[in-house]
Parts: structure tokens; sequence; C-alpha cells
């Protein structure tokens, strides 16, 4: 693969906190295009990992690339640009409380674009219909008043007002039910084809990781353990991976038992 | 121990201090006057009958304190009026409003930054392009700044008014005496510096708890703990800088 169709690259990543330090030298890169899936037990670095990305934290030794540039001595005010390439969905739906759902929606456009909140309209209409949510329902409530699941896609559909070419997933389904995990991992997979951005998402859940991921790098004390496409993955020795693939194995199991009424007679 | 604690100490106020610079640096960017008229409301309309209630209170502590004391060191209650008028222009309506303003507002300005942080829409607004700094703390500073020194205004007099009241009901001074016993203590002079001390803590009282909320732990109780961290700090930092203002004021009286 050529360097330019890189969109992502991590090369020998170091993220310390005081003493403790969360990233440990790492290294990968993502396809355009790609979808990679980050997975790893909580406190393993995931979330440092996107953040690092996108400027939200700086790392203390080694690269960060995206489509080609070097993000090592990029001040904050530079970091728009990369920025606006790069959406990102926080674990909380991180929707401003104060604006109604049009607005959270247009708040990018109005800020990277200039645009009124008149002329943002018509995007933030397409945005809403990408995620599959209603305009004409939810366009003047608060965030408040639209239950988590739907905050999560309306976060989603803020970020996709930019026409971001990298989408970056924190944790996306943390705190929501079986089936509305399902329609938001459907939706990630759905949108990264159609929108045809690269993706990378961050998570504990295999299932998740299973059912969307081209690649997957497993995470474990700030060191890549695992990496490779789904099938490898599945193979692998490692106890780690053993443990999600056998917890995602426990959930499916579990999933088809009560979808089939489940039960002895 | 000590010596992690104090590099500690350094590295906050260095902190603190990057903030601050920032605050006065953005005073020089476009200004979100919506949210500075929308603050200014939320911290000295919706803070002022509380502030007028207690200002009202202490004064008339004040005047009826003040009182029994003279009469019994000195046998004489004349120059209440003089020293409670002086004492409630110099200190107390500006550092009692302030004090009041730093429970309401300044806890609620740590509360929603700190929640704001917690829930990661400072991150978010970061992303979509903002300066956290100039979208929340910089419209804060200048309405605190504005409100401060108003509602000190707006204190004093009310109090002058509270403490000639309870002079007049309690003491049995008519209204033309109480002014005129207070004439020869208070000055114009008074007035402004009052203002001054008001407009300064309102200076102090968002950039302390907008620094604590910035600051703020995961979790409710890391909010709970910005809240009082922020409301702590501004009252420490408001008696601070009331003696240093009294104290360069006394220069000029």
């Amino acid at each position: 693969m050529s360097v330019a169709s890189w969109d992502i690259e991590f090369d020998g990543l170091i993220k310390r906190f005081g003493e403790r330090t969360i990233l440990n030298g790492i290294s990968f890169r993502v396809a355009r295009g790609e979808i990679i899936f980050i997975l790893g037990t909580s406190g393993t670095g995931k979330s440092v990992l996107l953040k690092t990305l996108t400027g939200l934290l700086r790392a203390d030794a080694g690269r960060v690339l995206v489509q080609g540039q070097d993000l090592t001595y990029l001040q904050e005010e530079a970091y728009l640009d990369v920025r606006r390439k790069c959406g990102m969905v926080f674990q909380h739906p991180a929707l401003f409380d104060s604006l109604t759902i049009e607005e959270n929606i247009a708040f990018g456009l109005q800020r990277h674009l200039g645009l009124s909140l008149e002329a943002a309209r018509p995007r933030v209409r397409e945005c809403l219909d990408l995620v599959h949510l209603d305009y004409d329902e939810l366009a003047e409530l608060l965030p408040a008043q639209i239950s988590y699941g739907m905050q999560k896609r309306v976060s989603l559909a803020r970020t996709l007002a930019v026409q971001p070419q990298i989408l970056l997933f924190d944790e996306p389904t943390t705190g929501l039910d079986p089936v509305t995990t399902k329609q938001i991992n459907r939706l990630i997979l759905e949108l990264s084809r159609k929108l045809q951005t690269t993706s990378m998402v961050v998570s504990h859940d295999m299932d998740c990781a299973l059912e969307i991921a081209d690649r997957i790098i497993v995470l474990d004390q700030g060191r890549i353990i695992e990496q490779g496409r789904v099938d490898e993955v599945k193979k692998s020795p490692v106890p780690l991976v053993q443990d999600f693939l056998a917890e995602a194995l426990a959930g499916h199991a579990e999933t088809t038992s009560s979808d089939s009424g489940g039960g002895r007679p | 121990m000590i010596s992690s604690s104090l590099s500690q100490g350094f590295r906050v106020s260095l902190q603190f201090s990057a903030l601050a610079a920032r605050v006065v640096l953005g005073l020089a960017q476009p200004i979100r006057w919506r949210s500075v008229f929308q603050q200014i409301h939320f911290i000295a309309n919706e803070s002022l009958s509380i502030i007028l209630f207690c200002v009202c209170a202490a004064a008339m502590v004040t005047i009826i304190e003040a009182s029994f004391h003279m009469k019994l060191v000195i046998q004489n209650d004349s120059m209440v009026p003089g020293f409670a008028s002086m004492l409630i222009l110099r200190e107390l309506g500006a550092v009692v409003t302030a004090l009041l303003v730093t429970s309401r507002a300044g806890a609620g300005m740590a509360a929603e930054i700190g929640s704001m942080k917690v829930t990661e829409q400072i991150d978010a607004l970061r992303m979509l392009g903002l300066n956290p700094i100039q979208f929340l703390v910089v419209p804060r500073f200048i309405a605190c700044v504005a409100a401060g020194a108003m509602l000190t205004v707006v204190a004093n007099m009310v109090c002058l008014i509270a403490a000639m009241g309870v002079s007049v009901i309690k003491l049995g001074y008519t209204t033309g005496t109480y002014m005129e016993l207070t004439r020869p203590f208070i000055e114009p002079m008074d007035l402004l510096f009052s203002t001054i001390k008001g407009a300064a803590f309102g200076a102090a009282i968002p950039l302390f708890s907008c620094f604590s909320g910035f600051n703020c732990r995961e979790g409710a109780e890391g909010v709970g703990l910005a809240t009082t961290q922020a409301v702590v700090s501004s009252s420490v930092a408001i008696i601070i800088i009331d003696f240093f203002l009294t104290f360069i004021f006394s220069y000029y009286y």
C-alpha cells in the first residue's frame, strides 16, 4: 500500500500521566476507508489514543500523522484543520445542554463554514436523516428531552455535519441497551461505507468488533498485544483475546436463547 | 512530602496564571456579547434579592452592635451612624456582596464547567474549533466584573438605607440627624473605591471558579469537589484582594 493511502499513522506513541505510562510505544497505520477497531479492557489507554490523534491530549513521545501530516509539533490553533478532517463521537453524547438539537448539529457548520442557522438547516436535516432521526420531530427539542440512544445519534449527526474524512468513535455503545447497540453498530458500518470514511472505533465490546471491523487491534497496559483481520484475531492464542471472544460468544448465546423464547419446556 | 506539595502548588499556580493570562488576552478577541448579557442576568439579576436581604441584615446588625458597645464604653452612640456608614461603604457592601456572588454564581460556574468537562462537552467544543476559554470564561469574566461593580453600588445604597432605617426605629434618630452625623465620615471617594473593589472581586470569582471547573475530576463527586474548591478559593481570594486594595486605598483617604 502506498504511503498516501494511509489516513492515520501512529509511530512509537508514548503518553504518560504523571508516573503512569498509559500508552507505551504504540505503532500502527490505518488505511483509507478502513474500519479499525481498538479493543481493550478499561483503563488501557484506548480513549487516550483517540485524543492524542485529535490533539485533545499531547503525546509525550512518538509521532502521529493524519493523511501524511505530522501533528507532533502542531500548535492548538493549527489543529482546527485536523479536527475538521477527524470527526469524533465521544463516549458521552457531549451535546450542549442549552442548545436545541438543530443548534447542536449546526454548531460546527456555523464555526467551520461560517453558515447561519437558516443556511445550515438543509445540512442538519440531511445529517439527521443519515442517523435515521426525524428532523421535524426533534429539531426544536433540547438534548435532555430525548433518550440517551437518540442523543448518541444526534452526537454522530453533529460530527457528520462538517463532512469529516475520518470518523473516530469513543465507546459508541457504552450505556446502551442491546437493541440500540446493534442499531449503532449498523449505523457505523453503513456510514463508513456510504460516506467512504476511515473509521477508528474504540471499545471493549468484542461483539461489536466482530460485526463491523475490518481489522482489530487489542491493547493491554498501553501496548498492542494482538492485531490483524477479524478472522486472524479470532484464531489468536493470546489469553486476553480469548477472554474477549468467549465473552462475545456467551453474549451471543444469551441473545439467541432469549430471541428463541429460551428456557426449558 | 513538603517538596511534592510545593511543586504541586507551584504547578497549579502556573496553570491558574496561564488561564488568567489567556482570559485577559481573550478580551482583545471578538466577544460573545449575547452570552455576556445572559451571564449578567444570571449573576446580577438573579442574585440581587438574596444579596440585598443579606447586606441589609448585616448592616442592621452592625448598627445595633455598634450602638450597644459604644453606649457601654463611652456612654454615647452619636458616632454610630458615621462609623457604620463608613464601614458599609468601605467594606461590608463590597465584601458581603462578593462572598454571596461566589457562593451562588461562582459555585454555579464551577459546577457547569465541571459537568461540561466530565461529559466531554469541553472536548467537543475544541473538536468544533472553539477555544473553551474564549467561549466560556471570557463572557463570564466580563459579566462578573460588570455585575460585581453594579451589585456593589446597589448593595451599598440599600445597606445605607437599611442602616438609617434601623437607626431611626431602634436608636431614635431622625433621618435628618442621621444624615447630619454621617456626612463628616463618608466621601464620594468611598463609593468609587467600593465599586473598584466590587469589580476586582468580580474579576476573581470567574477565574477561580472556571479554573476549578476545568480541573474537575470524573464523576459526580468530582463536580462536587470542584464546586467546593471554587467557593473556597474564590472566598479566600476575595479576602486577600480586599486586604491589598484597602491597603492601597488607605494612601488616598
